[in-house]
């Protein structure tokens, strides 16, 4: 594209040490997979040159595949506003083939229809999972036909996340690592992501609250560049439960991986492999 | 490159790596920094602020080629001139570090006029973070917000003599201090380490809006990852001289290097 300097993903990996993945051909256990972003809702005037700008972005930074989201603008969402999202999300999804991956966006409140929107949006349209924002907690049980779903389907469940203990709450029903830990344990084989580690709160809380939760993954994104929090989230999680993303902090994102001081083979397993992995598991 | 925007010493509420010079020099080797602006990250809680820079001048003793300590002062605070002056004829500080949201006062008051005019009269430039940490991150003893920027304006201009080197802070573009044609006088740098670059691009805003003598290289570090700051510059779509400036040139021309 005109004007653009566009960043090979070659050298983003060797930017990030991984010299060991540019030694062999290359691999798809060297993509570089973003596991949560987002789309324009379209009442944005500018929602195209924003797509555009994602896109150009990632090109410059080595970004291989985005999993994107499109979400009401207004909350709690309505049946209309999420399925009118996820319509747009499709869209998106033949504008940049093999580029964006779709998860289905839905308001846990509206059972049947956030359950036929799921159905039909990752068996019909060929999404990759479910995206979860702050209508309720993870823990109310309104929330849990839509995970037994997600366990029938395979797919993962990408959960809005933040924990602010100082401060009165602006979202009153946002879930937190805990509340993802506790969820865990009553289904321990749904594949949670823990979104935003670098922008929902307290990190250090949120790490150490999904310590004993093996079965929660936790993103990466969000622009808050504190040194440590990715090393201190494989110290007590483990580098297998880590996954690259950049919720529209691109630079941020890139730029903590970079500095992170971790193997060539975590740094792997985050930035692409271990999503590989999670969408390997859908259901035929 | 020179980062305008770095730390010494423990941070009251959460542990920082490579806070010693030894470590510091450490990231900074990595990052491919060869100099940097640093100040005490106690001062900004302890009440006596005097403190912590005596910590930061011993340690940047063995380094003066590389680590440029500013002092942090508070006007509000018994004995700040004395401190100025120790901290500029005896340690050798460069400029002042100013944080009016947790020290509690504000930049119009008096006391801080007088301690900005003092510095410029010495040819200390005055560095003002914006934020130190993420408010949503702040422990549950604390509520600092970030400075306003319209007050920061409303000090540039009074202040015209005096240089201000404006750090971790966005939404410039929203405030007269990023806006074209503001009236204000060209007397303040901004710089890189919380803008954004690429979907609001804040950053290529500023350049347009301000030109290319009042952006520098911050990082943040080691309260930041240095990475994010380096990207940022990657994809900033600016040619090699302008990129040159922001990296070095125009913070080696404030710190008369």
């Amino acid at each position: 594209m005109p004007g653009s300097i566009s960043i090979p993903r070659r050298t983003f990996l060797e930017s990030l040490g991984a010299a060991a993945c540019l030694r062999a051909a290359p691999s798809a256990a060297a993509k570089v997979i973003d596991c949560h972003d987002h789309l324009a809702h379209h009442s944005r005037a500018s929602w195209q040159e924003d797509d555009r700008k994602l896109i150009d972005a990632a090109d410059k930074l080595g970004i291989d595949q985005l999993c994107c989201s499109i979400l009401t603008p207004q909350r709690p969402a309505t049946p209309e506003g999420f399925r009118e999202c996820n319509q747009w999300m499709a869209d998106g999804m033949r504008r940049f083939p093999g580029r964006i991956l779709g998860y289905c966006f839905v308001n846990p409140g509206h059972g049947r229809e956030a359950l036929a929107e799921i159905r039909r949006c990752i068996e019909d349209r060929g999404f990759i999972g479910v995206k979860l924002y702050n209508d309720y907690v993870v823990t109310e049980p309104v929330v849990w036909p839509v995970v037994e779903l997600a366990i029938q389907l395979r797919v993962p469940i990408l959960h809005h996340a933040g924990h602010i203990s100082w401060l009165a709450q602006p979202q009153p029903r946002i879930t937190d690592g805990g509340h993802l830990a506790e969820l865990s344990r009553r289904y321990p084989e749904a594949m949670l992501i823990c979104a935003h580690i670098c922008g929902g709160g307290d990190w250090e809380w949120t790490i150490k609250a999904l310590r004993n939760a093996p079965s929660v993954y936790l993103d990466t994104s969000g622009s808050v560049v504190d040194e440590g929090v990715i090393e201190m989230a494989v110290r007590v999680l483990g580098a297998d439960r880590l996954l690259f993303a950049c919720d529209t902090s691109l630079t941020a994102s890139v730029g903590r991986m970079r500095s992170a001081s971790l193997s060539d083979a975590d740094k792997r397993k985050i930035l692409g492999a271990n999503f590989e992995r999670i969408l390997s598991r859908r259901a035929a | 490159m020179i980062d305008v925007n770095a730390y010494l010493g423990h941070f009251a509420f959460r542990q920082l790596r490579y806070n010693t010079a030894a470590g510091l020099l450490e990231l900074m080797d990595r990052a491919g920094i060869e100099r940097a602006v640093v100040s005490s990250a106690a001062s900004i809680t302890y009440r006596n602020a005097q403190a912590g820079n005596e910590e930061v001048a011993a340690e940047v003793r063995s380094h003066p080629d590389r680590l440029l300590p500013f002092a942090v002062l508070n006007p509000a605070y018994a004995g700040w001139q004395d401190d100025l002056k120790i901290c500029h004829d005896q340690f050798g500080m460069r400029g002042v570090r100013l944080y009016p949201r947790w020290h509690k006062y504000r930049l119009s008051e008096g006391a801080c006029l007088e301690l900005v005019n003092t510095a410029a009269g010495r040819g200390m430039p005055v560095s003002i973070p914006i934020r130190v940490e993420d408010r949503r991150q702040q422990s549950w003893l604390v509520d600092v917000p970030d400075v306003d920027l319209e007050e920061i304006a409303g000090l540039v201009k009074a202040c015209p003599q005096a240089q201000f080197i404006l750090v971790s802070g966005s939404g410039f573009v929203s405030s007269s201090l990023g806006r074209k044609a503001s009236g204000l006088p060209s007397n303040y740098v901004i710089d890189t380490s919380l803008l954004s670059a690429v979907m609001a691009n804040e950053l290529g805003q500023l350049l347009a809006n301000l030109g290319e003598d009042r952006l520098v290289f911050g990082t943040g570090i080691p309260f930041h990852y240095p990475g994010p700051a380096l990207a940022k510059l990657e994809v900033l779509e600016a040619s090699d001289a302008v990129k040159q400036k922001i990296r070095q040139l125009n913070a080696a021309r404030l710190l008369r290097l």
